[in-house]
């Protein structure tokens, strides 16, 4: 029986946690790993031709098929009814246009492809994906777009001079050029570009010293509180919920409270802090670039110090008595105690609670996001917000995925250090006991 | 528990505490129950409302899907909940009490996953959720919530596995039962207290998750709590007496559960990072 359970236990043992191995793999490791890999791309969710990965040259079938009748058909039309002079020439830009479908079709796949998404097309269904693209060698590809560019060039021209009554054959044109795919493999362009330009040193920056002087608070507050709550007294109780509220409400919440408390006409703290000097006037709060600062630094001092001081104070509860009293006995002062056992034995929690507390606050996002929206002009925008707006307000994936692997990098060091420091006592699996 | 002399100052202090502490969520239910025309002006800065009203709170349902959103928080944070709840409770079973090989290093990178920023991980989801067209679905932010809420659970309730006695199961072992019976018979059952802390900090942490909302659910009828009230429009204002309203009401719910379960949600949070 005993040997069947040691065999059984190895395998079980995998066969547990393979669930949760799957899942992290799956929807935390292979997302950073992914991360990386789009940011050696040009990838534009607002540019048709670099919505995804492209590894080589090719035609967007889709496109292609859609668009080429319409304008072989729209040329036909506009030349019918056009002046002598202009009839000639859009006839030679048809020419070009079917000479250009010519000399791909001189590739059997690409008509036999050509036909097959036409159909699909033509009943209304989606095109799978090993239709959607053709693919071209780069001589092919130079070739094609050397001749829709001719094209586009053309009718933009004629568009211009008023040789055409709208513009529809121009954004035809320009329709057909973009159904050319172009490998936007970009290397490590966006990584240099950021580490030499701005903005990213000035979010990393903002990061930095929101993280450093919010964190810093919290420890010091909280170890405070810990050491005052640290004894039994009426209403403890209610002061530990109390305490908890504010970590357990949505970040946003508290960031929506306090920016209305720290509105610039209407807010009671904005005239509070003004009232006791703090700001020489209540609307420099949310409008200047340190006092947004201090706003964000805090409202996150506010919602997170009661949570670090429960981590202490559970840490300062597990320090035994004795210690104490017999330092009482040799004469030591509450100082003294204080420096030689307290924070000795308070080491790894207040570590492990630097460590959780410092890497929440440099991937701060929400906070920052509702309180100030990363302004005023940039001012508080920190890595994260800086990703965020690349990735979705710019659209730019590539560019956003660069920085956002670039706050994974700073996290990764900063546990790293943190690990260091504490030595195997994070993650010891309590065999020593 | 040490026994100290509890004077004025220290009830001076704790008081201070708790003022600042709670003031934010009283403004905020003051704020809740006043017109348009008191949150503005001279009359902002009252404490008594001098009319005041439900109206917010009404708005809030009638003219805004706050109750949709409402729906959309609870459904993805309990299958959130459940599904992490499930897969962690044997994870954690195993690397508490089962002798296996790579444990250490399986624990290290729930660990390390724990620490990945958001940030770092969005761009590959939201492309593959739009690929799937999950994108305003439940699963679209169900998956996604699993990044943060699994680690979690597996922390939390690794160390709560590590506190069960292991005599209990010994002897289940010399009865002859196989594992799986010893974990669901035996195990499990003492595990309930820990599972359903764990069960609370899962749930309240896919409840407040913002960023993943934000970016992967935008339809209106899809959106949760937080970012539906981030992203309350008024008309020339922000409409502060119906922010403060929603937040009145989603707070509520959460004191409510704090009062109840305080024990075990400190219990839960010092779980991992203290040692004993």
């Amino acid at each position: 029986m005993w040997r069947t359970w040691t065999q059984s236990e190895k395998r079980m043992g995998l066969i547990l946690i393979l669930p949760t191995l799957i899942t992290i793999l799956v929807i935390a490791i292979w997302p950073v790993l992914r991360s990386f890999w789009i940011s050696l791309y040009d990838v534009e969710l607002n540019n048709p031709a670099k919505t995804e990965i492209h590894h080589s040259y090719g035609i967007d079938m889709e496109k292609f098929v859609n668009i080429f009748p319409l304008l072989t058909k729209n040329l036909d039309e506009s030349s019918a009814k056009a002046d002598p002079q202009t009839k000639q020439q859009l006839e030679e830009i048809k020419r070009k246009a079917e000479q250009l479908k010519a000399v791909l079709d001189g590739n059997p796949q690409f008509s036999r492809q050509y036909k097959q998404v036409d159909d699909i097309l033509f009943d209304g269904q989606s095109v799978p994906d090993d239709l959607k693209i053709f693919k071209l060698d780069k001589a092919q590809a130079d070739k094609v777009t050397g001749e829709m560019k001719v094209i586009r060039q053309q009718l933009a021209e004629m568009t211009e001079a008023h040789q055409l009554t709208d513009n529809t054959l121009a954004g035809l044109s320009n329709g057909l050029t973009e159904s050319l795919i172009q490998p936007n493999f970009v290397g490590l362009k966006y990584y240099e570009k950021l580490l030499t330009g701005g903005r990213l040193w000035a979010s990393l920056t903002n990061t930095m010293i929101f993280t450093v002087v919010s964190v810093g608070l919290e420890l010091v507050l909280g170890l405070m509180i810990a050491l005052v709550v640290n004894r039994s007294f009426r209403g403890r109780g209610l002061v530990r919920a109390a305490v908890l509220i504010p970590w357990a409400i949505p970040t946003v919440i508290s960031a929506l409270m306090w920016k209305f408390m720290f509105d610039g006409q209407n807010g009671i703290m904005a005239k509070f802090f003004a009232q006791i000097g703090l700001v020489s006037d209540m609307g420099l709060l949310l409008t200047t670039k340190w006092g947004s600062m201090f706003a964000v630094i805090f409202a996150d001092v506010w919602k997170t110090t009661p949570f670090m001081s429960l981590l202490l104070l559970a840490g300062l509860q597990m320090i035994p008595e004795s210690l104490y009293e017999a330092a009482a006995v040799d004469g030591a002062s509450k100082v003294q105690q204080f420096f030689r056992i307290t924070l000795p034995q308070l080491k790894s929690t207040i570590l492990v609670s630097l460590l959780f507390r410092t890497l929440d606050a440099f991937r701060v996002f929400d906070l920052v996001y509702v309180l100030t929206g990363g302004g005023p002009a940039n001012s508080t925008e920190t890595i994260s917000i800086y990703a965020y707006k690349t990735m979705f307000a710019q659209m730019d994936f590539g560019r956003g995925s660069a920085l956002s692997v670039i706050v994974f990098i700073c996290v990764a060091i900063i546990s790293m250090i943190f690990v260091k420091l504490l030595g195997s006592d994070l993650i010891s699996d309590g065999q020593g006991k | 528990m040490k026994k100290k002399r509890t004077g004025f100052l220290f009830y001076l202090f704790i008081t201070a505490m708790l003022i600042v502490i709670l003031f934010p969520f009283f403004w905020q239910f003051i704020a809740s129950v006043k017109p348009p025309l008191e949150l503005f002006g001279d009359r902002a800065f009252n404490f008594i409302p001098q009319h005041p009203t439900f109206d917010n709170y009404v708005r809030v349902f009638t003219e805004r899907p706050f109750a949709i959103y409402l729906w959309n928080s609870l459904v993805v944070s309990i299958f959130t909940t459940l599904y992490c709840i499930l897969i962690a409770s044997f994870a954690s079973y195993a690397i508490a009490r089962l002798q296996f090989k790579g444990k250490t290093v399986i624990l290290g990178l729930i660990l390390a996953v724990s620490m990945f920023p958001q940030i770092a991980t969005i761009a590959p989801i939201f492309l593959f959720m739009q690929e799937m067209n999950l994108t305003n679905s439940y699963l679209g932010l169900i998956i996604p919530y699993t990044t943060f809420a699994l680690p979690l659970s597996v922390w939390n309730l690794t160390s709560f596995y590590r506190k069960i006695p292991a005599d209990l199961e010994e002897a289940a072992k010399m009865d002859g039962a196989n594992i799986m019976q010893t974990f669901w018979r035996v195990v499990f059952p003492l595990a309930v207290p820990g599972t359903f802390t764990t069960a609370i900090l899962t749930f309240i942490a896919a409840w407040n998750e913002f960023l993943f909302a934000l970016t992967i659910n935008t339809d209106e009828n899809m959106k949760t709590v937080p970012v539906g009230i981030a992203l309350f429009q008024g008309q020339y204002t922000i409409p502060w007496g119906e922010i403060a309203a929603a937040s009145v009401m989603v707070t509520i719910p959460l004191v409510v559960m704090v009062l109840i379960f305080q024990r075990r949600i400190i219990a839960g949070i010092t779980a991992g990072a203290v040692k004993e």
